[in-house]
């Protein structure tokens, strides 16, 4: 009966207990709590701004910086603008991004796979070199390539160490291929890369022919003939149009009275540590992903391929990691992001990337709006990365299954 | 049958002296092939070179100088000098951090039961005692400093004794014990206006390891639950929560640490008014520890991620709710298969507290950049000084993965 009673004076599920009450409650409470704060802290700091006399917004973008720039590969004067060098600051973070990807990989490749050797004092090698590069923080690693080169002998000293290599504090200067008129050169590399192009694509076609009838077709000597010819051709037909090559080697050299090296490229110490100290560490890191990645394809597959005849490293080459790449991309791809949000630590060694520039032009332009464009470069850098890894990895993901 | 067992016995012949034992085992691991002979042969030849360059700059060449010139400035920064500390002698503040942390980690012991808690205790322990041997002058390492370092052994010896002693033995006590001791080093370290001996030091003047350990101890216990929180926030069905959750883990992945940091002391001090008490160390603390949590919630979620659905359904068949669900089902299992992650984790941010130079704190870092910076004569010395750093943080961070794996085979055990 007094059950009966309960029954009858149900009232619905009270309100602190309710599922949906509850979800709604928790999403506005967050949702407004977030805004809120978010509020708060623009609209004080917008308000500091005010009363503090601070400037803000982004006219300042069309000022001259007046500031010097360390290193630049972009032509820059200090009477550019700021947008522009904000521009050269990214494009040496961009290129620091983009060499530190490629050497990182190389490097990580080879030290993971030496990891899986059946060699033993190489993969002991591999293990140190990974277990000491990863557990340091690359502070300190770039700190320290850094003062070795910053102990160097002087520039003004001309050190030499082989026949057009200098070698002194200021950083590495080397011959460097460079076009006596630009347009010239940029035709030359254009029609290059429509060789390189072409070459690819006979490349695929002969060897989808290779593997399709069996008849030998030579796909990488067709290949290499296509992208040397076509360069080839190209620069005797620029030669004959310029009356000069596309390209001649500059050699650097010492000039004037304080011997400061000119000519051919030079590489600055800031620059040189950061990279090094940016690949030898992030090797360390993508050399545990493929290792991790190798080991995920079954031995199986290995023992299969070396069954029927394919070598150690062809096996690796058609059979193994064709498969690891699945389970090694997307790691990766966070990696390459990590190198480049740890190219920032640039400043720490005199490099002028985006990062540091932008810290220097807080003093003379608003923080904030330096801040928002900051975070807005370092975005599409990881978007553009994440979105050639995505490309990627659906190329070589499992079509079919 | 006899002679039956006999020939078979005789069949089985010992395999040949080449294919066993060190010789066996050097023709399969290093000379299988001409192409391992080879490798083999440069490797050696490296590694042999390698060593024999580096022990004689080691102990030929090196100079060694600029270590024992810093000495104690490596330990705590500029915290004892006369500007951060005037007219008294402040270096027994750090000194009872150490003494509780080692307490604690005696206590872990105790808990703990032995095994690895035990290790680490007694390697902390002596090695912080073994400090007061080294042959220094007297007038910059006193004798109270020594005798005070040789008292973490007593320290850590009580620390064992309440857990054995007292009804003080379970998990949950040491954790409260450590938490309570790491407040209370920060309080001494911070001293208090007034208090006869415990003038207040600005944080500007903390530095050293010192600085890098709390800054670590606290990103590590704050960023692991605000990264499930964070990972929770972003499975969740609310799509507001879940937004916000998204929204914050991808700008602290997306900007450097760097960035975020610097921005921390020009932006945020602009939030608040102008009077309000500002406290960079405390900024960085926070970014460090919400950057850290970002990563961190991405780990978690991968282990969430990798549980399988069953897990909770059969929870939820059997009556639990979800929070219970969450709480003891669920999370427990994605922590586990995630510690290397999330170890990994503990390690980059160990690591990233030295960038607090970017705010112009004195970490162990920068308290030898900056030396070498200031004394130009020091500079050939820098590759000892960035060596004996490197070596620093690599006993420490290869002791963390070093726990983490036997964490991990700990938990492994009969879980499989």
């Amino acid at each position: 009966m007094a059950q009966m009673t309960g029954l009858l004076t149900y009232q619905g599920i009270p309100v602190w207990r309710h599922a949906q009450i509850l979800r709604w409650a928790t999403q506005i409470i967050s949702g407004v709590l977030a805004v809120v704060l978010v509020l708060w802290f623009f609209l004080n700091i917008g308000s500091a701004i005010q009363s503090r006399n601070i400037p803000y917004g982004f006219s300042f973008l069309d000022r001259e910086y007046q500031t010097p720039i360390g290193h630049h590969f972009l032509p820059y004067e200090s009477s550019d603008t700021f947008l522009y060098a904000l521009g050269v600051a990214a494009t040496n973070t961009i290129f620091v991004s983009i060499a530190g990807v490629v050497l990182a990989t190389i490097l990580g490749i080879v030290i993971g796979v030496s990891r899986l050797s059946n060699n033993w004092i190489i993969s002991k090698l591999a293990l140190a070199y990974v277990e000491f590069f990863r557990n340091v923080p690359l502070l300190v690693q770039l700190f320290f390539w850094f003062y070795i080169f910053l102990a160097l002998p002087p520039e003004r000293d001309g050190y030499i160490i082989a026949e057009n290599l200098y070698i002194n504090n200021a950083g590495v200067s080397f011959p460097w291929p460079t076009p006596p008129d630009l347009v010239m050169g940029l035709a030359w590399l254009a029609l290059a890369i429509v060789g390189v192009i072409a070459a690819v694509i006979i490349y695929r076609f002969l060897l989808r022919r290779e593997t399709m009838t069996g008849k030998a077709s030579y796909p990488i000597v067709f290949g290499v003939v296509t992208v040397v010819g076509i360069a080839a051709v190209a620069w005797i037909i620029l030669m004959i149009v310029a009356g000069e090559s596309p390209f001649a080697i500059s050699y650097p050299a010492p000039h004037g009275t304080f011997g400061r090296v000119a000519g051919g490229f030079t590489a600055p110490a800031g620059l040189l540590a950061l990279l090094i100290g940016l690949v030898m560490y992030t090797a360390s890191f993508i050399a545990e992903i493929v290792r991790a990645g190798i080991t995920s394809v079954g031995r199986g597959q290995t023992e299969a391929a070396r069954a029927l005849g394919l070598s150690n490293l062809s096996a690796l080459r058609h059979v193994t990691f064709p498969q690891a790449l699945r389970v090694i991309i997307p790691p990766l791809i966070s990696q390459f992001l990590n190198l480049t949000k740890n190219s920032s630590l640039a400043g720490a060694i005199g490099y002028s990337d985006l990062t540091n520039v932008a810290k220097t032009m807080t003093q003379t332009a608003p923080a904030v709006s330096i801040f928002i464009l900051i975070m807005l470069s370092y975005l599409a850098m990881s978007l553009a990365y994440s979105l050639a890894g995505n490309l990627y990895n659906r190329y070589v993901r499992i079509t079919g299954a | 049958m006899t002679d039956n067992e006999n020939t078979a016995a005789a069949a089985v012949m010992a395999p040949p002296r080449s294919e066993v034992g060190a010789v066996g085992w050097m023709r399969a691991n290093l000379f299988s092939t001409w192409y391992n002979v080879l490798m083999t042969v440069t490797s050696v030849l490296v590694v042999v070179w390698f060593l024999w360059f580096g022990l004689t700059w080691a102990f030929g060449d090196a100079e060694w100088r600029v270590i024992g010139t810093l000495g104690g400035q490596f330990i705590i920064g500029q915290y004892n000098t006369v500007s951060a500390c005037p007219g008294q002698n402040c270096f027994w503040r750090p000194q009872v951090g150490l003494l509780l942390a080692t307490l604690v980690l005696g206590m872990a012991w105790g808990v703990a039961g032995g095994g690895t808690a035990k290790k680490v205790a007694l390697v902390v322990a002596f090695v912080s005692a073994a400090m007061a041997l080294i042959p220094y002058s007297f007038e910059r390492m006193g004798m109270d400093v020594r005798i005070l370092l040789v008292a973490n052994i007593p320290a850590m010896y009580l620390g064992l004794a309440i857990t054995r002693y007292t009804p003080w033995r379970e998990v949950k006590h040491v954790a409260i014990v450590g938490v309570v001791s790491f407040l209370l080093t920060l309080f001494l370290l911070r001293g208090f206006e007034g208090l006869p001996g415990m003038q207040p030091v600005s944080v500007i003047h903390w530095g050293g390891l010192m600085l890098n350990i709390l800054l670590a101890v606290a990103g590590i216990v704050l960023s692991l639950p605000i990264g499930i929180g964070l990972a929770l926030g972003r499975r969740s069905q609310l799509p507001v929560v879940k937004l916000l959750c998204v929204v914050f883990i991808e700008i602290f992945r997306g900007v450097p640490l760097i960035t975020l940091l610097f921005m921390s002391q020009v932006l945020v001090p602009l939030a608040f008014p102008e009077n309000f008490p500002q406290n960079s160390l405390f900024r960085a603390a926070v970014v460090i520890t919400l950057f850290s949590s970002a990563y961190m919630a991405e780990n978690i979620r991968g282990g969430l991620q990798a549980l399988h659905p069953g897990q909770a359904e059969a929870a939820r068949a059997l009556g639990l709710s979800g929070w219970q669900i969450t709480f003891l089902i669920s999370l427990p299992q994605a922590i586990r298969n995630v510690i290397p992650a999330i170890v990994g984790q503990f390690i980059a941010l160990f690591k990233d507290t030295s960038l607090v130079y970017i705010i112009g704190m004195l970490d162990v870092v920068e308290i030898g950049r900056a030396f070498i910076q200031g004394n130009p004569e020091y500079l050939p010395s820098a590759r000892e000084l960035f060596i004996f750093l490197a070596i620093v943080f690599w006993i420490f961070t290869y002791g963390m993965s070093y726990v983490s794996r036997r964490v991990e085979d700990h938990m492994r055990v009969g879980a499989r």
